[in-house]
């Protein structure tokens, strides 16, 4: 069973710097993005990769405390995702 | 519960390729995303982030939480979690990228180019003609 156990950890010490370089090219894109769409879409497929990246933590720490940040995570950047287009369609946020 | 070996082993092989699987797909649109032109064409990649970027590796960590034995009773609860987060994903991804979509067409913010003809603009054109008239 330790092999299994070290093997994981290994693995997803492996995946962290990829991880992170994705991360780092969706907020140049963020940063950069010259319409307020490109800046959200950036930080929508962003997001929906760092609940991935929490989840794959949470396994790396041995720890579950991890699991329900990851849906509110997700949920989260749909809010995020259904107030801006309805902003920019209406000018409004609606109440 | 007690697993055979061989099944726990298998379970933890396959849910590492759906996460290496998932972390090489989610660079590859992070490059998309750095380098494509527009925002139209940016969609692209940020459908592959939330499908092969997001949701492939969740399901992979619930597949390998099953098999993980030395995660305790807790393995449950992370593998029935991460499927719940893929779930939630597969479904609020593509509704939020194509909410988005519509809005930045409709409000004019980014610009559609290259364009050879567009139909849905004429199709609006023609709500709004019938509306004045």
């Amino acid at each position: 069973m330790a092999g299994i156990e070290q093997q994981v950890t290994t693995f997803t010490l492996i995946m962290f710097p990829i991880y992170i370089l994705a991360f780092t090219l969706y907020i140049i894109r963020a940063v950069k993005g010259p319409t307020i769409p490109d800046t959200v879409l950036a930080i929508d497929a962003m997001t929906y990769d760092l609940a991935a990246f929490l989840v794959i933590l949470s396994i790396f720490f041995r720890s579950p405390i991890l699991i329900p940040t990851a849906i509110v995570l997700a949920l989260w950047v749909y809010a995020l995702d259904v107030y801006v287009s309805k902003y920019l369609e209406s000018k409004e946020m609606g109440g | 519960m007690v697993m055979p070996d061989w099944l726990s082993n298998l379970s933890v092989w396959v849910g590492e390729i759906m996460i290496g699987v998932g972390v090489v797909s989610d660079v590859i649109a992070a490059i998309g995303m750095l380098r494509f032109p527009n925002f139209f064409v940016r969609l692209h990649a940020a459908t592959i982030g939330t499908i092969w970027g997001a949701f492939l590796p969740l399901v992979g960590v619930a597949i390998l939480s099953v098999g993980a034995d030395y995660l305790g009773s807790y393995r449950w609860f992370m593998g029935g979690g991460a499927l719940i987060t893929a779930v939630l994903i597969l479904i609020l991804g593509p509704a939020g990228s194509h909410a988005l979509a519509r809005a930045a067409y409709r409000s004019k913010a980014a610009k559609v180019e290259p364009k050879c003809v567009d139909h849905l603009e004429e199709h609006i054109r023609g709500e709004e003609r019938d509306r004045n008239a």
